[in-house]
């Protein structure tokens, strides 16, 4: 209302203005909307193509996972199973193992991660010189491209040829023919652990050294005054105070891990039998191998509304840490 | 200001902390890049060198790896190689010492293109959406807006191959399947949630004065969105179209089930790099090489805003 | 002090009533899905992690509504 009339005060104020301004009678008619109409007109597209994208597919997806549908029988008769799909998911006992691989998987990385990554942020805290740097170069392997780190990564665990055992038997002595990072059952969920820590390390440790630095100076030197010791500083000021940002990067790491597919698959593909086959990999499996799709979608549903879950959880702390 | 007077505040670590803290920093930064600069060297490699034991750290470096990662090649006798006249580049002497002729040109050009068609064109369409609806929601009153908000926030979350089953037979329904439109549009769905969040918090910062002084001057609401808020967000326009460029660059689950032949973009394609009788090694190394060096410039470009983009511009630091 | 909070606190409405507590609750449910996701145990668990799962999550988005 406001803006409307201001804006014709100066009109009438000032005609030179108006007649030299643009003369498309369209762009001025828009431009002239309300901020209401703006705020939708700004809005609309962007929800729009989530609503094509993603949203439409979902329900779509929730529709096939109470259906027998395959898609590689388009022609198929369809009929509705009730919810027979998700029993007999959530009854599978391979499933119900994936999970498991799954949660080795994240429990693993998330722990690795978070230590190391928390360790270096507290030492680059130290602000020695030339932090920026190497902080810039620790930061390179997490902008990668999950599949293609996966690959090279494949070359780096060839049991003859591949630098991570010539490394690992030069340092312990153990012939490097001797063991198979990626093809046997006992190590290759730890070959996906290393090439993950390797990867999102940096990731924690950046939100780390974000907690870090969050805490003002005054409470340390109020400490100091205190006569508290280091140790006691580290853990009734350092770890509380950044506790929000920890669990900020824990739970996204966890989210992106519980759901991991590309380095997974480039790296081991499930094998050696099923032994690294998370639950992304069964859902493909399911999917595009099986193309039980139905079920496959039921599978779909459980991990989205677990995700779905979580996701509600890390806006929750995302919001937490933006207070500060 | 008591830094001046005294000779180190309290919190401020000695030099003996700082000299440990750095060598440890250092080594570890160091054995983060031993497997990238082993992949760089490998593309350097003839394929013999490459797959010898003990690994070699010193080797003559060739240009073999790349010749085979953007050819095809055909095993011909010597005495056919010695009828043909002399080679037309490095390339074809490189293939005629290993008594291969170049028989055209791979496919790993065309999915690199593919590659930067897909993640430029979602990158343009996810940073003009994501700028209109982040200034919708950073300065007018829309119901629901945490709301929504969350919702555009979700969709990012959901697991790709969850959501890839439907968007496949959806695709197979419109004829998008391994097309380039089909693939530009996913990506820009998934971009659009971390480019209206990021933008947000950079359009947030930007004060409203500036536009309403400007619309006291006679600029309508969206002439001040144009000529004062666009100029002003252009650092946070940069960085988020960086953000998006890097994901849509780096995106392999769609892209495997999704694209199969001429939209398909480069992530899928490198690991099926094959050379005779096994793996290709150096050529591996050289397509991973030339994939990987625009995400490093990237990352160079953007660390000031890395923490911005990697919490949905919640922490600013 | 307690003379000052005691009106105070009975405006306040009761516990399951407002955001705070019951998002923790819901917070608490979310991760109960998981651990019974999760856990090698008993198949019954993860039998029942996607109804536990959903009744936290639904909680979550019902409760976020509410006043602080």
């Amino acid at each position: 209302m406001s803006v409307i009339n201001s804006d014709t005060t100066i009109l009438e104020k000032e005609p030179e203005r108006a007649a030299t301004s643009r003369p498309a009678s369209l762009a001025r008619r828009i431009g002239g909307l309300s901020d209401r109409a703006i705020a939708w007109l700004f809005i609309t597209p962007t929800i729009a193509l989530l609503l094509a994208i993603n949203i439409f597919p979902l329900i779509w997806a929730v529709r096939l996972s109470f259906t027998n549908y395959r898609a590689n029988r388009p022609n198929a008769v369809v009929e509705s199973v009730g919810l027979q799909n998700y029993q007999r998911v959530l009854t599978d006992s391979d499933i119900w193992i994936a999970m498991q691989t799954t949660a080795h998987f994240v429990f693993w990385t998330i722990v690795l991660q978070t230590l190391i990554g928390f360790s270096l942020a507290y030492l680059i805290d130290r602000k020695f010189r030339g932090h920026a740097f190497w902080t810039t170069v620790i930061l390179i392997p997490m902008m990668l491209s999950p599949a293609v780190v996966g690959n090279f990564w494949r070359f780096l665990y060839q049991p003859q040829i591949g630098l991570f055992n010539y490394i690992v038997s030069y340092v312990t002595g153990v012939p490097p023919s001797s063991f198979e990072m990626l093809g046997s059952v006992s190590l290759a969920p730890w070959s996906i652990i290393i090439v993950d820590t390797w990867m999102w390390t940096p990731y924690v440790m950046l939100i780390c050294l974000a907690g870090l630095r969050s805490i003002p100076d005054y409470i340390y030197e109020a400490a100091e005054v205190d006569r508290a010791s280091a140790w006691r500083q580290f853990w009734s000021i350092t770890i509380p105070m950044a506790l929000p940002f920890i669990m900020l990067a824990v739970l996204f790491r966890g989210i992106e891990n519980f759901k991991m597919f590309d380095m997974v698959m480039l790296l081991t593909g499930g094998g050696p039998g099923s032994t690294t086959e998370v639950a992304s990999i069964t859902l493909k499996r399911e999917a595009f191998e099986s193309w039980r799709t139905g079920r496959a979608s039921a599978f779909a549903i459980i991990l989205f509304v677990a995700v779905f879950g979580l996701a509600n959880i890390y806006v929750k702390a995302l919001n937490r840490v933006k207070q500060r | 200001m008591s830094n001046a007077t005294s000779a180190h505040s309290v919190v401020e670590p000695s030099a003996t902390t700082k000299r440990i803290a750095g060598i440890i920093v250092v080594l570890y930064a160091i054995v983060t890049m031993v497997p990238l600069a082993w992949i760089f060297m490998t593309s350097f490699k003839s394929p013999p060198d490459s797959i010898s034991y003990p690994p070699k750290l010193v080797f003559t470096p060739t240009l073999e790896g790349y010749c085979n990662l953007f050819t095809t090649r055909t095993r011909q006798t010597p005495e056919y190689i010695q009828s043909l006249g002399p080679p037309q580049s490095t390339c074809d002497e490189i293939t005629r010492s290993r008594n291969m002729v170049i028989a055209g040109p791979s496919n790993y050009w065309p999915r690199f293109t593919n590659s930067m068609v897909i993640a430029f064109g979602s990158t343009f369409l996810a940073v003009f959406l994501g700028t209109l609806a982040a200034y919708g929601f950073s300065r007018f009153r829309v119901p629901l807006a945490d709301d929504l908000l969350f919702f555009i926030l979700s969709t990012r979350m959901m697991p790709p191959i969850a959501v890839a089953i439907p968007i496949y037979l959806m695709y197979r329904e419109l004829g998008l399947s391994d097309t380039a439109l089909g693939m530009i549009l996913l990506y820009t769905a998934v971009n659009v949630s971390l480019a209206v969040w990021l933008l947000k918090g950079f359009i947030d910062e930007i004060p409203r004065e500036y536009e309403e002084a400007a619309m006291i001057d006679g600029y309508t609401r969206l002439q001040a969105f144009r000529k004062v808020v666009l100029p002003q967000a252009t650092t946070g326009i940069a960085a988020t179209a960086i953000f998006c460029l890097i994901f849509a660059w780096n995106e392999y689950a769609f892209a495997v089930l999704l694209t199969s032949g001429s939209a398909q973009t480069a992530p899928p394609f490198i690991p099926t790099i094959i050379g005779e009788g096994g793996m290709d090694w150096p050529a591996v190394a050289a397509g991973t090489t030339i994939f990987l060096v625009p995400i490093l410039v990237f990352t160079i470009l953007l660390r000031k805003q890395l923490l911005r983009g990697i919490t949905f511009g919640a922490v600013r630091k | 002090m307690t003379v000052q909070s005691e009106p105070i606190k009975r405006k306040r409405r009761p516990f399951f009533l407002r955001r705070g507590p019951m998002e923790n609750i819901a917070t608490a449910l979310i991760a109960l899905g998981f651990l019974m996701l999760f856990q090698p145990f008993a198949l019954v668990f993860y039998t029942w992690s996607l109804v536990t799962l959903l009744a936290g999550t639904v909680m979550f988005i019902v409760v976020s509504k509410f006043p602080e």
